[in-house]
């Protein structure tokens, strides 16, 4: 089995390589240049440099969402295109899922928030104590405060637990989260902030042994927000 | 010789469209999805809207373009796609699926120009024009006048300082409350009244040089609107009788003033604008005048389309013109 798993809802672009349950190959680049520009040569670069070609993959996985819309689409166009050209099947898994699998079996919970910019943030607390991420709450947009007191009255109900905020969010809103959590918080370390690829190809090994595919041509972004002009459509209505 | 099919991708506005072409003309699909319904409502396009529907339709779209071809995918010698100028983020959806598309398939790709497409809709339907020409280019974006004494070789002789003619008919359309796209919906009102029976200026015709502006024309319009609402005389299809009037003698005059100053054999008119049928017949009356052969696409191959960017991009094949993996798309030119 080699997957191609490529993530780019966020700032990052990055791209791995799974091979039989080992990763063979990851890139990550989150500097200036946009994901037009360096996904498709990275994709080319991890194959060459692995001595694979296109043709030797099992299936192509990319993050479905939420993020960045236009990084949500340049992902997911190229997904398509590569698998429309190939007959390889595509799997798709929600951004924060992929996220929160940087700290699989922790006991520690996975407070994944990206910041989605308009002072709200991506959300989603999930358990990963099992290993695969189970959601406690709806992935969903809202003020970084909902979040706040969202999960405090989840902490409240299991007791015990503390939490790992993971994500761009929780750098931004940093101030506000430490003064709310205090001790029952850690923010991630640098290397586990940000979704990465190799996660996202571990996720999606699961599904490619459940033969969990997506209809190549009718899979969308899972956005979570509606678009400016449909918000305020709606409330002038 | 073998034939080249060449796979055309575009989605630099409002339009998810794929077409396949043989050899540069030979149309074998020309697949376009319109989502002027979604976008109604707002009154014009709404890009990240449009964005999302590409990216919903692109694969069905590039499919069907495929089947109505009877082409297989592994039949596509090279894969053209818009990357400028447009939309960014919906340039962005045609650009990456295109690229991966060709990749995937081991095949080259190359980035088109939007604008040049237009202009090259003309030679897939005409092969007999010559060159040099004057091309009127006009559209939602662009009112421009180019002397052409190849493809390679070009010239702007002049361009609008503000609103583009196809920009001036939304406007006004909008302000009258004629629906969108603008367009169509002046023309339609149009062709129920009557021309001359209003009087609205007609900008920079007296000037000697080949630069436009309609901004003060719509300005116009909408001014004499509100005016003969005050008094309730106002009749909406002469008012859009005489704006339409009034842009198409502009366009023409100059169009043909150009032909003559650059002694150009023939005249082309592209671009979305071009549709329109106004300016189709009083183009065609000035060509028979001035005994000039003019060119336009048929009103399929006015409008946003994939089937004149694989056309072009047949060109750029044969050139061996094509993009690296790291092509990007640009919104200006």
């Amino acid at each position: 089995m080699l997957i191609l798993a490529l993530e780019c809802s966020t700032s990052v672009a990055g791209v791995a390589l799974l091979k039989d349950g080992v990763i063979i190959k990851e890139i990550f680049s989150n500097y200036k240049k946009n994901h037009s520009e360096t996904l498709l040569p990275v994709i080319d670069r991890s194959l060459n440099e692995c001595q694979y070609v296109l043709q030797d993959l099992s299936a192509v996985a990319i993050t479905i969402g939420p993020g960045s819309f236009t990084g949500l689409r340049i992902g997911l166009a190229t997904a398509k295109g590569l698998c429309t050209a190939s007959g390889l099947p595509l799997i798709a898994i929600p951004t924060l899922e992929v996220l929160a699998h940087n700290i699989a079996y922790n006991s520690l919970w996975a407070g994944t928030i990206l910041d989605a910019r308009k002072n709200q943030v991506y959300m989603c607390v999930y358990d990963v104590s099992g290993g695969e991420p189970v959601p406690l709450a709806p992935v969903n947009a809202v003020a970084p405060e909902i979040f706040v007191a969202n999960t405090l009255e989840l902490l409240s109900i299991y007791g015990e637990h503390k939490i790992m905020l993971l994500g761009d969010g929780a750098i931004t809103y940093r101030k506000l989260f430490e003064s709310s959590f205090h001790q029952r918080m850690i923010i991630a370390p640098a290397h586990l902030l940000w979704p990465r690829a190799a996660a996202l190809a571990e996720l999606a090994s699961v599904k490619f042994t459940k033969n969990e595919f997506e209809n190549i041509d009718l899979l969308k972004p899972l956005y979570i927000r509606r678009s400016e002009a449909e918000i305020r459509w709606d409330e002038l209505k | 010789m073998k034939s080249i099919n060449i796979l055309g991708v575009e989605t630099s506005c409002d339009e998810t469209a794929a077409a396949v072409v043989r050899n540069g003309d030979e149309v074998l699909s020309n697949i376009i999805n319109s989502q002027i319904e979604v976008h109604q409502r707002y009154g014009g396009v709404v890009p990240e809207i449009a964005s999302r529907q590409h990216v919903e339709n692109i694969g069905a779209v590039v499919t069907e373009a495929l089947r109505a071809a009877a082409v297989s995918i592994q039949d596509i010698d090279a894969v053209a796609v818009t990357n400028r100028p447009g939309l960014i983020g919906a340039l962005l959806v045609g650009l990456s699926y295109a690229k991966a598309l060709a990749y995937a398939l081991n095949k080259p790709f190359m980035g088109i120009n939007h604008l040049e497409g237009h202009i090259y809709a003309n030679f897939i339907e005409h092969p007999s024009i010559t060159f040099p020409l004057i091309c009127l280019l006009v559209s939602g974006g662009h009112t421009s006048l180019i002397y052409m004494e190849d493809f390679q070789n070009t010239r702007l002789l002049g361009a609008t300082r503000d609103d583009a003619a196809g920009e001036a008919f939304d406007k006004v359309a909008r302000f009258l409350g004629l629906g969108y796209p603008g367009g169509p919906a002046v023309e339609k009102a149009a062709a129920q009244g009557k021309a001359g029976l209003y009087t609205l200026p007609r900008p920079y015709l007296d000037k000697n040089d080949f630069e436009f502006s309609f901004s003060g024309l719509k300005t116009a319009a909408m001014n004499m609107c509100n005016k003969l609402n005050k008094n309730g005389s106002l009749n909406v299809y002469d008012l859009a009788a005489e704006f339409q009037e009034a842009l198409v003698e502009v366009l023409v005059e100059k169009t043909f003033k150009a032909a003559r100053r650059f002694s150009a054999p023939n005249v082309l008119v592209a671009g979305g604008v071009a549709a329109n049928s106004r300016l189709r017949e009083m183009m065609r009356l000035k060509s028979k005048i001035s005994d000039i052969p003019l060119f336009f696409p048929s009103v399929k191959m006015c409008t946003d389309n994939a089937a004149m960017i694989a056309g072009l991009g047949y060109h750029h094949y044969k050139m061996k013109n094509f993009a690296k993996l790291d092509l990007n798309a640009y919104p200006g030119l």
